[in-house]
């Protein structure tokens, strides 16, 4: 038992350093709110939703700023969406990266966008490697009989 | 038997609702209540809510909001569709705004409010909203994560009730309701005022075994006053009489008919000089008023802007001004028109038929002529002891120059009648009871002195206009009028229920009977119950989607997943799977094979019993096409079949035979719309064999 609540303690304080670190914020409690019996799996759904999406997304950011003209409406419109999608998971980094993307694609900076392009894919890796390492620790503590 | 050419639908719905009424006789005797099945069939609905429905208690409202939610983002979508369930609303999304709008349109009345974002890929989402506003006139809900006050004032101007940014919290979605009220009120309030004839109690859907009626009606109507249940029996035959101060305000049907005298006033006025009061006096409609002419007109002329603006995009042809309604539509695709006929709230089906007199060409989505003609052929060749009835009912039923008008009586009745219909599919008791009885029983009774009785009534009605369309009704109404004779409107009311239960397409798999909703509520649900029942698997989600993509078993309802057509495998798959909820009705027995259309039955021979309420049960979905199906229709994983029939209209075909031949009706219709896809009809007979 002693080690059920250790991997217990540990989750709390490690959700709460991600709080704490900004990579995560308030919407994700909501998502953890909406999570119950009878959808016991609902923020691990939503979050692996956020990641086919973010990951779709920077893809086509990356293409289209390979293009030898940028497109910046193409531009603007997926930094838009991926805006939407970790906002509403509360991937609070993402989101914040998104906000100056839109900006540089506005004033149509080439060299801004893929400077945000390129902090935008970094702190997505961040925070998905973040999710995912809670997500093991709630696995480990359901194990655990939890 | 030979029907009018017009008006062949009358005898139809009659049949239909012998037959129906025939079904729930059947359906009385078995063991299995509603309440039964749809715990049987539909596990996983939450406890809480599905122990509501399951209870056969109303949900609270808001509880039981039908909501459709339409965001291109997935995650969103989700986080939504979930926050909802647990507002205990009836939530459907979409991916896709065209999606969307196709599904609004299929199901006028199931919806009590809409939720879109407004960036979305394929339509921007203020014109989405200019389109709901116009054709279905339900409150829209925008969101997005732009919080500029330019966004929301855009947001505004084009007629959103509310804006919400992006992410939005659940108790933001719990508020939602204010606006639904609020706009019933407001309607109600208007109609109050301009002593438009009421038609009340569709909105009690004659729920009077029904538990589950409509959250938002209940509301309204407490709001309103006293909560009008009156017996079937009465709400059926007089409609007029009902209590206006109770129902929902009946609103005025712009049907085709009526719409044009509309253009022609003001296109004699001139666009800029018409004014409401001019253009009421030219059209000199009796009943009516200054401000369902000011309310529609403003409709219009939205609707014009927006179609001078894509037709400039589109050829440059279009001005925007005073053209006349021809040559906007003609410029402009079918899709205005749709917008264009709807924009007075003008059912579907009298868009196919201001469809075809003006541009000359069926427009696709315009099911209705040929659900009718479905309709008709199907319950022509069921065999029941009723047919005869509808032989009977067929005779009056010619006249009506105009099939918008025909849709309003029709309407009245088939409400009425449907909301006994309503309460059947939908609620246990309806299954085997009662409430069908009463209404149906008028039309149900082999009594053909109640179906002339109707049609009579029907007929009286006619002149009076008013048709109330509560919002919701109204939706239903559009719906209805597939057959323009309250046989017509009888038979949507059952289509209704068969179709829904189809089984929400969601993109998931056909388990999705969850989609249902999250209460399994039925009662307005009667599609929803159906489906549960009809449905095997059970879907733990209340909420259903409509999948955007093609999703060819599943369900693409009413070919959402492709914009027109429906892959005939997913067809025949959905055919089954219509057929399985429609067989499964009452019975809560899933079919293995889908019910054939009246094949080996003359149609007009109404040989088999079995076939006719197979039959019937199938037309009842087809008729759903286009029309709109009072039941909420949780988007399951309906299979597409439902959406499928509407647009095929398969059965009638494919049976074939006979039916082809049968009543001019049907070949008007079929001349305005091609058959879409043949559908292989099955072996029936066993059907419904227990």
């Amino acid at each position: 038992m002693d080690g059920l609540v250790q991997l217990q303690k540990q989750l709390v304080d490690y959700t709460a350093s991600l709080f704490h670190e900004g990579f995560l914020d308030d919407q994700f409690n909501q998502l953890q709110q909406l999570q119950d019996e009878s959808n016991p799996d609902f923020v691990v759904e939503v979050v692996t939703l956020f990641f086919e999406d973010a990951e779709r997304l920077l893809n086509e950011l990356t293409k289209t700023l390979g293009q030898p003209s940028t497109d910046f409406k193409k531009l603007d419109a997926h930094v838009h969406q991926l805006k939407g999608s970790s906002s509403s998971i509360g991937a609070h980094r993402v989101h914040r990266i998104c906000i100056s993307f839109r900006n540089s694609c506005e004033e149509q900076n080439v060299e801004g966008c893929l400077k945000n392009l390129q902090q935008v894919t970094h702190e997505y890796s961040l925070v998905k490697s973040k999710l995912e390492t809670l997500f093991r620790m709630e696995q480990q503590i359901l194990a655990a009989g939890g | 038997m030979c029907f009018p050419s017009k008006f062949p639908f009358a005898p139809v719905s009659i049949i239909l609702l012998c037959s129906l009424s025939h079904i729930v006789r059947r359906f009385s005797a078995s063991e299995l209540s509603l309440n039964e099945v749809v715990a049987l069939v539909a596990p996983m609905a939450p406890s809480r809510s599905g122990s509501d429905a399951c209870r056969g208690g109303t949900p609270e409202f808001p509880a039981g909001l039908r909501v459709l939610v339409v965001d291109d983002d997935a995650t969103t979508l989700r986080i939504i569709e979930q926050m909802s369930i647990r507002c205990r609303y009836r939530v459907t999304t979409c991916t896709e705004a065209t999606v969307a709008l196709n599904l609004l349109r299929e199901r006028k009345g199931c919806f009590d409010v809409v939720l879109s974002d407004v960036h979305m890929p394929d339509m921007d989402g203020y014109k989405l909203l200019e389109h709901v506003g116009l054709e279905m006139d339900l409150p829209v809900i925008m969101m997005s994560g732009d919080s500029t006050t330019s966004a929301v004032m855009k947001g505004i101007r084009h007629g959103a009730c509310d804006y919400l940014i992006k992410p939005v919290r659940e108790e933001e979605l719990r508020n939602i309701w204010q606006h639904v009220v609020r706009k019933i009120w407001n309607e109600n309030k208007e109609h109050d005022n301009s002593g438009s004839m009421e038609d009340s109690d569709w909105n009690k859907r004659g729920n009077d075994d029904t538990e589950y009626t409509s959250s938002v009606a209940d509301a309204a109507e407490v709001v309103k006053g006293p909560k009008k249940r009156s017996s079937l029996k009465e709400e059926d035959i007089e409609l007029e009489s009902d209590d206006p101060a109770t129902s929902k305000k009946p609103r005025v049907v712009w049907s085709v008919e009526l719409h044009q005298q509309f253009v022609s006033a003001v296109n004699q006025l001139g666009l800029d000089k018409a004014v409401p009061k001019r253009i009421l006096e030219l059209m000199n409609v009796p009943g009516l008023t200054r401000e369902n002419v000011a309310s529609h007109l403003q409709k219009f002329r939205l609707y014009l802007k927006r179609l001078s603006g894509v037709a400039q995009q589109q050829n440059g042809m279009l001005n925007a001004v005073p053209g006349t309604i021809e040559s906007k539509l003609s410029a402009t695709g079918r899709f205005d028109i749709q917008a264009l006929a709807a924009a007075g709230h003008v059912p579907p089906e009298t868009l196919a038929a201001l469809h075809a007199e003006l541009l000359g060409c069926p427009a696709s989505n315009i099911m209705s002529t040929m659900d009718q003609a479905t309709l008709l052929q199907a319950s022509i060749g069921l065999k029941h002891s009723h047919a005869e009835h509808a032989v009977a009912y067929g005779q009056p039923l010619v006249k009506r120059p105009n099939i918008g008008t025909d849709f309003l009586p029709s309407v009245l009745t088939a409400n009425d009648v449907s909301s006994g219909y309503g309460a059947w599919p939908s609620s246990n008791n309806t299954m085997g009871s009662v409430r069908p009885n009463n209404s149906v029983e008028r039309v149900g009774t082999q009594n053909n002195n109640i179906l002339m009785d109707i049609l009579d009534h029907q007929q009286r009605q006619q002149p009076q206009q008013k048709q109330q369309q509560h919002h919701q009704q109204q939706q239903q109404l559009r719906q209805q009028p597939l057959i323009p004779d309250q046989s017509c409107s009888i038979n949507v009311q059952p289509s209704c229920l068969v179709v829904p239960s189809q089984s929400s397409d969601t993109p998931q798999a056909v388990n999705s009977s969850a989609s249902v909703n999250q209460n399994c509520s039925f009662g307005r649900n009667s599609i929803i119950d159906y489906s549960l029942l009809s449905q095997k698997s059970n879907n733990s989600v209340s909420a259903s989607q409509f999948p955007s993509r093609d999703t060819k078993a599943q369900g693409v309802l009413y070919g959402y997943t492709t914009p027109s057509t429906c892959s005939m495998s997913s067809i025949n798959g959905n055919f089954q799977h219509l057929q399985n909820s429609t067989l499964t009705f009452g019975a809560a027995r899933p079919f293995p094979s889908p019910l054939p259309m009246s094949d080996r039955q003359d149609p007009y021979g109404f040989k088999s019993g079995d076939s006719f309420d197979q039959v019937c049960l199938r037309n009842i979905g087809f008729i759903g096409k286009g029309i709109c199906i009072p039941n909420r229709f949780v988007q399951n994983e309906i299979d597409s079949s439902v959406s499928d029939f509407s647009q095929m209209k398969v059965h009638v075909d494919s049976s074939g035979n006979t039916l082809k031949e049968e009543p001019n009706f049907i070949n008007m219709q079929k001349g305005s719309r091609p058959m879409v896809e043949r559908y292989q009809s099955c072996d029936h007979s066993s059907v419904f064999t227990e």
